[in-house]
């Protein structure tokens, strides 16, 4: 029922105590006290905003349990800037006004962020592309696109 | 929707460790795989599985490897991998078009071949990708031996496959191709990369002058689960690439012979009609791979 983890966050070890049935994206939440990963479906892993990166490939924390991310390293969002300076993808969604209410943010970034390692110069299709898995209610996607865009070229 | 109590977890790193390991959990107990979609009926509790045995650090069932025999695809090899791997282009480019459309980016990060096919959702791509393309599964069971069925023979009605409890699925084998063989898949689902409404899986073999010799029809999104049509194979067995008359002959032959649902998603006649108009699209692109090879 209970289960030993060890689980790295943003280069955080976390050893817990937690039961097999916890969901990753609760552990990360309740258990770390990282609230930046949000719960946008009710775990029903089809909104992406609990998307995270385990050993830097993104994943939605929702379709997985805690153990299994027990000796692996997970990133979220609280780790993308790097010394009090944004990431790029921080800075362009700011500039380019990529978010409304914000919620679906955290996933977007952290999808975008791998997305963009393994296509540093994607066309808008493929950013559209790489974001099915990423719902927003409040943008309609068009400054979303834009800013990763915008993100991409400043990376390059 | 929320994972009720689940007793023990276990991560094996070996198939036999694997088939000990859920020999010992008992009769509820379940392998994980990419968990794409066991996770989904753990917190939906459509299985409330007393066990987890994560195939995770099973490294031999991993990657895609060739021989003279044929390819060999692990069960543990991600939709990701598949998506990009050159070594199933042309002949197997079926499999490389549905891993490259499942879900989204992030599922496909996770989910594997095996996981797909031993859950072998009604709306999934990979079971009829795989049946269209001739696939064949192995089988390691508790006493160590081994079995292998052709996807025809594995792959049962929704939710159902011929794989028995104590079975691990450990690898996807496909033969060596023949020359000119090109293969193709595409789906219609409500919104970009949704599951299949329908899904239609093809494999031409041609003789040198584009004149298709063998042929292999599969469909997804169907009520009885995975299923070919002979019809639409005979018809396109003599067809030419530019025969399109006969081509649609074949996707009318195999809407009028397999029995098709009606749900909220579409009606009859309308999944009718996706057959047709997707079975003729797939049927261009399986011919362009015969000829050219990629």
């Amino acid at each position: 029922m209970y289960k030993d983890v060890t689980i790295t966050i943003n280069g955080e070890e976390y050893q817990e105590h937690i039961p097999v049935r916890l969901l990753l994206v609760d552990f990360i939440r309740d258990v770390a006290g990282l609230t930046g990963t949000h719960v946008g479906c009710t775990y029903e892993g089809v909104c992406g905003a609990c998307t995270i990166q385990i050993d830097s490939e993104a994943v939605k924390s929702c379709l997985m349990l805690a153990v299994q991310a027990d000796g692996h390293e997970v990133a979220t969002v609280e780790g993308l800037a790097q010394d009090g300076k944004l990431h790029p993808l921080q800075e362009e969604f700011n500039e380019h006004h990529a978010l409304q209410c914000g919620y679906c943010t955290p996933g977007i970034l952290m999808n975008a962020e791998e997305f963009l390692k393994e296509n540093p110069d994607p066309s808008e299709d493929e950013i559209r592309e790489a974001l099915i898995g990423n719902l927003c209610r409040c943008t309609g996607y068009v400054n979303i696109v834009t800013a990763i865009k915008s993100a991409a070229e400043k990376m390059a | 929707m929320y994972p009720s109590v689940i007793d023990n977890y276990v991560r094996p790193k070996s198939v036999d460790e694997a088939i000990a390991a859920i020999v010992d959990g008992g009769e509820d107990a379940m392998f994980i795989a990419g968990g794409m979609s066991l996770m989904q009926a753990i917190k939906s509790r459509l299985v409330s599985p007393s066990c987890l045995v994560d195939l995770q650090d099973v490294s031999e069932i991993k990657g895609i490897s060739s021989d003279d025999t044929g390819l060999r695809i692990g069960a543990m090899t991600r939709y990701r991998e598949m998506a990009n791997a050159d070594k199933l282009r042309g002949a197997y480019g079926a499999l490389v078009d549905a891993a490259a459309h499942v879900g989204d980016r992030q599922v496909r990060n996770r989910g594997t071949i095996g996981g797909s096919l031993c859950w072998n959702y009604i709306a999934a791509c990979t079971p009829a990708a795989c049946l269209g393309i001739g696939a064949s599964v192995e089988l390691v069971s508790r006493t160590g031996a081994k079995r292998t069925l052709v996807a025809d023979d594995f792959l049962g009605s929704p939710l159902e496959t011929a794989r028995e409890d104590n079975e691990i699925l450990v690898a996807v084998t496909l033969p060596t191709p023949e020359p000119n063989t090109g293969s193709a898949y595409k789906k219609w689902g409500l919104v970009a990369d949704a599951l299949p409404v329908v899904g239609v899986a093809v494999l031409v073999q041609t003789d040198a002058a584009g004149i298709c010799l063998r042929a292999r029809v599969a469909f997804s999104g169907l009520g009885d689960g995975p299923c070919r049509s002979a019809a639409a194979e005979q018809v396109l067995i003599g067809a030419r690439a530019d025969e399109t008359s006969k081509i649609g002959e074949a996707f009318e032959a195999a809407a009028a012979e397999l029995e098709v649902q009606a749900d909220m998603w579409a009606d009859e006649d309308y999944r009718r009609l996706l057959m047709r108009e997707l079975g003729k699209e797939v049927t261009a692109t399986a011919f362009n791979r015969a000829e050219t090879g990629s």
